[in-house]
């Protein structure tokens, strides 16, 4: 009853680790396609347009804005949002370093700029030397300034920094479990 | 504070001081575990709404035909101003905005419709299908003549004037030896709030609506919409959720009347969220001000006059434009500075350019845009230092303020400026030339906290514990990322010697406490006081408690981490206090009056003063006439830091969008229509147009004072656009007077110079 | 050029939109010749135009990444053939490009952001009259066009995008241009994910100039100015300052501070590629 656009074509594609049928018209953007049913509804629409990264996903491993993605475009697709990276180092890793300096404020845009940081890293594994800084340069914020991605970026992310790769640094601040 | 001392000055980093946990907010929020209003989606048989919006800026309504629309596929409701069940008016400070438009339209954002459908498409169909007539009328456009056009209002297009007096400015300016006059525009600058206005409205048993919106005043809110839908004030619930940025934009009323009618309509929850283009369209912006101001010194550089003519574009409606209005003239009367005499004057104008309301810096950073371009247009006149000429001018604690009334520094100004002039920017910048042109330049900026001139403004809290053991914290403030819960869980901890995870906020319920709006850089300061006069009577509770269940006096006992302690020994945890102990007895609430000055009548102006120095590094290219700022270095001095990772997001978050005024950021409006429509078009900055910038605290409040937290939330945008433009001009020699900063009338300026030499 | 059968052009909904997925390049200029379809690559430049104007093609046709020719880059002695679909970022990162057109990395992280030139295509920037198009005409690219014959394919200088018809790109090559010297600038509205106000690209090929410009004022080679620079020995400063301007604004650059920036950096630009004034 919550489908933002009429049912029509059933499109099959792995979301999050699972795969799944959605019956919706072509042209639907994979943005309402993944929010309409509530199940991730961190994927946002800032804009619509392909022009804040509030929405991004990882497809295929990269970060893209779901607004600009079809639902014809997806079969065979792989897309992973926020949610399913609960046990992805990459994830892990930049979710740290955001927490480590309060890399932001309301969060609306937090889940697009993690994407983004973690397809950054994913590449930098395959030998891409990535600017991170350069990797978030689609995404806005409109909160913070910058300010904290900036450090985030610079103090723990950069290839020389002294976090390990597969659990974020340790620090004073490392909270341990899972805060529910 | 009554003498000068200097005080002391912090470099400001994220890392909390105490070492204590982040938040586990912070991680919800990171991992979109944290539902915003807009992403209600699993609630219940929920609807969605859409609001038909005028297509005319300004037009007489003859016909409005909703009888194909209600025939559409999926459509439950359609309302118009016919089904508005009460007041069809809205508007914090004056009602008289509609919530659907009856006769007439006044801009393009104006509602006349809505729509609930199963889904977005089918209401958006049925929105193209409602058949709308319109006559349209002649235009209010420009708001220097608005008050000579057609009347948008009853009453004329002159929302309000206001003019601040000292002295007799005429002879003081017959006493200058220099006299400077030059007019400032300031932009129609957009809140650009990543999470677009939105949230949903449901029905509830008690025939009553609950809202869970992104709002800044859910009792205001409350009690505007139980007059719109003629309900018991107690039968209207709002839920200030979490929202994703706000900034003053979501201060008035957006979709909550049309949600709530339709609510009450269908009988079924109904969401509504706006989109960019719809946003941009409909939404709130700043007031943009023109202005002219005349400034005089003597030969020395000690100011003696100072006149302000100003006009600002409220839009179709006044919203909190009058409190706009005045917080602009009070900061156009130069508060960080001694001056003779002056004449301060503004008007307020309804146009028929969009809506404009709060946004962060309220006016006052328009006004020291100006006020700071003023000194150093001045300075240069005098051929002095732009600081140096600060130095003479700037007032002493000891003094009143500008407006003759008591105030409260938490600093000497003069310290501030001194701290500016010491910063690293200064020195040329290295092996930076070619295409570049670097320069740098400052500003200062002071700001109240409260809403100012005596008007009511007061806010409440409450503490008790909760079922699971857990100290709850309620005020009434919205959260929108300011890190206000972090900053309230911090001061519970400190007095209570407990972990942040004993502690849970609870915000932005109308049911809660009454707080009072989240505005005005208001709620730091209530949360200090009122958190001060209510926990000790919380802990005496919880202790006389104690004390009955153990058997120990209630003085022997004490608050530590997770419970009550006897000898350094834990005896009860809040968990068992919880379940053995009464805890309708374990309550305690309290409220204040937001500090205003001691024995005044009529307050006017506001008491607790905030002070910014802002240092801008910029780059200009000489091919372009681009501007790059490269390095942004504020010395603050607000009072004590209470969590710095939100100390330094405000100010570094609030300087950035200043930065975006400075230089992208405008809705420009042609013939009442606003020309940009979405964020491709309306550029805010992204990560590489933020400059690196440092934060120093200079803080001198004594430790006995009563105020000594202050809040930030606006300070940070106070004083930017003065200080880019000042960096402009060393780089070029070039002022610009106009916001934002247009590279092509710079770079026709630059060329011009090059001609010349 | 016509479409065979008469359609509704354009729907309001998302609902109402066909995709059309041809098996082969041939069928694909048929299916749009009979639909009146658009041809959608990475889609990137076609959907915002749509929001904004709450109305879309009723007929896609989708363009297939996976036909030979199509995607990826390749050299031979003509110089770099770049499929029409392969992405900005593939683009960006392709060894041969770093190769032979250092500079591109450095203009292509100023177009769009990361996520966008992941869908955005060559092909699409060159329609749509993006920042590629400056460099690219002053290259001399040349499109092979499917269903066109001739193997030296179309020049892009003198093809036009608005009066394209159906024409279907395969794949652009752009000369060998390893020993030349190329410089390109990028005017946008702020640092990054800036719509262009003006992208400038200088070309010296050791012999002669070229130059080309896109962004406000559409895309476009600027003969003019490049012949009078060419054969300019005699050219006075302000002459030379003339003919572009009056170019520019012949060509529909009509902010004058514009033409004045563009002129700057123009001038800049030759001094990056060796050219004497
Ligand atoms: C947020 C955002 C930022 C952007 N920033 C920039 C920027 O900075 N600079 C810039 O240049 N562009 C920018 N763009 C525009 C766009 O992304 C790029 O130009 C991109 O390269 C277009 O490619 P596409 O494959 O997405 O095109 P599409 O949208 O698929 O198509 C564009 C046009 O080309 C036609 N077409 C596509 N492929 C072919 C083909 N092989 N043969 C014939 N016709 C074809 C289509 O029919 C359509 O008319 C931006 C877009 C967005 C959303
Ligand atoms: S909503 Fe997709 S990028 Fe903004
Ligand atoms: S934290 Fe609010 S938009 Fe980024």
């Amino acid at each position: 009853m919550n489908d933002l656009y009429r049912a029509s074509e059933p499109v099959t594609f792995e979301l999050n680790g699972e795969t799944v049928t959605r019956s919706v018209p072509a042209a639907t953007p994979l943005l309402d396609l993944l929010r309409e049913d509530g199940q991730c509804t961190s994927v946002r629409p800032g804009c619509r347009i392909g022009r804040c990264g509030a929405c991004n996903v990882l497809m295929d491993g990269q970060a893209m804005p779901a607004c600009l993605i079809m639902a014809w475009q997806l079969p065979g697709r792989r897309i992973e949002t926020v949610e399913g990276l609960g046990g992805d180092p990459d994830f892990l890793r930049v979710r740290q370093a955001l927490v480590e300096e309060s890399a932001l404020q309301c969060g609306y845009c937090t889940p697009g700029f993690a994407l983004s940081l973690v397809s950054g890293l994913r590449e930098r594994r395959q030998g891409n030397p990535v600017d991170l800084g350069e990797a978030i340069a689609g995404n806005l914020c409109r909160c913070t300034g910058y300010g904290g991605l900036k450090r985030a970026v610079e103090k723990h992310l950069s290839p020389c920094s002294s976090t390990s790769s597969d659990g974020g640094t340790v620090s004073k601040k490392q909270i341990s479990g899972e805060p529910e | 504070m009554s003498s000068d001392t200097p005080g002391r000055i912090v470099t400001l980093d994220a890392d909390a001081p105490d070492g204590g946990c982040p938040s586990p907010e912070l991680y919800r929020r990171i991992e979109g575990r944290l539902g915003y209003p807009t992403d209600l989606f699993d609630t219940p048989g929920l609807l969605q709404g859409a609001i038909l919006r005028s297509e005319h800026a300004h037009a007489r309504l003859l016909r409005v035909d909703t009888s194909r629309a209600r025939t559409m596929p999926g459509v439950r409701a359609v309302v118009t101003a016919d089904d508005v069940p009460g007041l069809n008016r809205f508007g914090i400070v004056v009602r008289d905005q509609p919530v659907f438009c009856e006769d007439r339209v006044r801009y393009e954002g104006d509602a006349i419709a809505a729509v609930a459908a199963d889904t977005l498409a089918q209401a958006r169909a049925a929105l193209a299908a409602i058949e709308v007539d319109y006559e349209p009328l002649s235009l209010v456009t420009d708001a220097t003549t608005a008050e000579q056009q057609v009347p948008l209002h009853e009453g004329g297009n002159l929302l309000t004037q206001e003019t601040f007096h000292r002295g007799d400015p005429e002879q003081a300016f017959a006493a200058c030896a220099v006299v400077v006059e030059h007019d400032y525009r300031t932009p129609r600058q957009m809140h650009a709030f990543m999470e677009t206005e939105g949230g949903i409205a449901i029905p509830d048993d008690a025939v009553g609506v609950h809202f869970r919106v992104g709002c800044q005043s859910g009792h205001r809110d409350a009690e505007q919409l139980a007059d719109i839908l003629a309900l018991a004030p107690g039968q209207v619930t709002v839920e200030a959720m979490a929202t994703g940025g706000a900034f003053g934009g979501k201060d008035e009323l957006t979709v909550q009347p049309a949600a709530g009618i339709l609510a009450l309509k269908t009988g079924c929850p109904v969401m509504i969220h706006l989109d960019r283009f719809e946003s941009c369209r409909a939404g709130m912006k700043r007031h943009p001000v023109t202005v002219r101001m005349t400034t005089g010194c003597d030969a020395d550089g000690r100011l003696l006059a100072h006149r302000v003519e100003a006009v600002l574009d409220t839009g179709a409606y006044a919203s909190l434009g009058p409190a706009v209005l005045e917080n602009f003239l009070d900061h156009a009367t130069a508060p960080l500075y001694r001056i003779g005499a002056y004449s301060v004057s503004g008007r307020l104008v309804y146009t028929n350019n969009g809506v404009c309301g709060a946004f962060r810096g309220f006016g006052g950073n328009q006004a020291t845009f100006a006020v700071e371009s003023q000194l150093d247009a001045l300075a240069r006149e005098l051929n002095l230092c732009p600081r140096e000429l600060r130095r003479i001018n700037l007032r002493s604690v000891d003094e009143p303020g500008s407006r003759h009334q008591p105030v409260r520094w938490t600093a000497p100004p003069v310290e501030v400026l001194r701290q500016a002039q010491a910063s690293p920017l200064w020195s040329p910048e290295k092996g930076s030339r070619g295409r570049w042109l670097t320069g740098t330049g400052m500003a200062m900026g002071a700001q109240g906290n409260g809403l100012g001139d005596g008007l009511p403004d007061a806010g409440g809290g409450r503490i008790s514990l909760s079922r699971e053991g857990r100290v709850r914290v309620e005020f009434g403030f919205s959260d929108y990322g300011q890190s206000i819960g972090e900053a309230i869980t911090h001061s519970v901890c400190e007095v209570l010697g407990c972990q942040g995870s004993d502690v849970e906020v609870m915000l932005g319920h109308s049911r809660g406490p009454d707080s009072g709006p989240t505005s005005a850089s208001r709620s730091s300061v209530l949360v200090h006081g009122v958190l001060n006069r209510m926990l000790p009577q919380w802990m005496e509770a919880v202790r006389r408690q104690a004390a009955e269940l153990t058997g120990y006096p209630g003085d022997d006992l004490a608050h530590g981490p997770g419970g009550v302690f006897h000898q350094g020994r834990q005896v009860l945890s809040y968990r068992e206090l919880a379940e053995h102990g009464r805890r309708e007895a374990m309550v305690a609430d309290a409220s204040q009056d937001f500090p205003v000055a001691p024995d005044q009548d009529h307050p006017v102006g506001r008491y607790l003063q905030l002070q910014i120095a802002t240092v801008a590094r910029v780059r200009v290219d000489r091919l372009t006439g681009r501007v790059r700022v490269t390095d942004l270095h504020h010395i603050t001095a607000a009072g004590r830091v209470i969590y710095p990772p939100g100390y330094l997001g405000q100010i570094e978050g609030a300087a950035v969008m200043g930065l975006g005024m400075t230089l992208t950021e405008d809705m420009p409006a042609e013939d009442g229509r606003l020309r940009r429509d979405n964020l491709d078009q309306y550029l805010i900055p992204t990560f590489h147009d933020a400059p690196a910038q440092r934060v120093d605290v200079l803080d001198g409040t004594p430790e006995n004072d009563p105020f000594p937290v202050r809040g930030v939330g606006e300070l940070g945008i106070e004083a930017v656009a003065p200080a880019i433009t000042a960096a402009i001009e060393a780089a070029t020699g070039v002022r610009i007077r106009t916001l934002p900063v247009e590279p092509g009338v710079l770079l026709t300026a630059i060329h011009a110079r090059e001609v010349v030499s | 050029m016509q479409s065979d059968v008469t359609v509704q052009p354009e729907v309001a909904g998302r609902g109402g939109v066909r995709v059309l997925r041809p098996e082969f390049p041939r069928e694909a200029v048929a299916m749009a010749r009979r639909f009146g379809g658009t041809y959608i690559a990475g889609a990137s430049w076609l959907q915002p135009v749509w929001e904004r104007r709450q109305s879309r093609p009723s007929y896609l046709v989708a363009l297939d990444p996976g036909w030979p020719g199509f995607r990826g880059i390749e050299q031979d002695e003509g110089g770099l053939t770049i499929g029409a679909l392969t992405t900005l970022d593939e683009l960006a990162s392709h060894p041969l490009v770093h190769e032979h057109l250092p500079g591109l990395g450095t203009l292509l992280d100023q177009v769009a952001g990361p996520g966008v030139r992941r869908l955005g295509t060559v092909g699409g920037n060159l329609c749509a009259g993006g920042d590629l198009s400056a460099l690219f005409l002053a290259l001399d690219a040349r499109l092979h066009l499917v269903g066109h014959h001739d193997p030296k394919g179309e020049s892009l200088v003198v093809w036009d995008a608005a009066d394209a018809g159906f024409d279907l790109i395969q794949s652009v090559t752009l000369p060998d241009a390893s020993p030349w010297r190329i410089a390109v600038d990028k005017l946008g509205h702020r640092e990054r994910f800036s719509p262009t106000r003006a992208t400038v690209a200088s070309v010296h090929d050791g012999d002669r100039l070229r130059l080309a410009v896109s962004g406000e004022g559409g895309p476009g080679r600027l003969s003019i100015s490049e012949a009078a620079l060419n054969d300019g020995h005699s050219l006075s400063g302000a002459d030379r300052i003339h003919i572009l301007d009056t170019e520019l604004e012949f060509r529909g650059w009509r902010d004058p501070t514009l033409r004045l920036a563009i002129q700057r950096m123009v001038d800049y630009l030759l001094a990056e590629v060796g050219h004497v004034l």
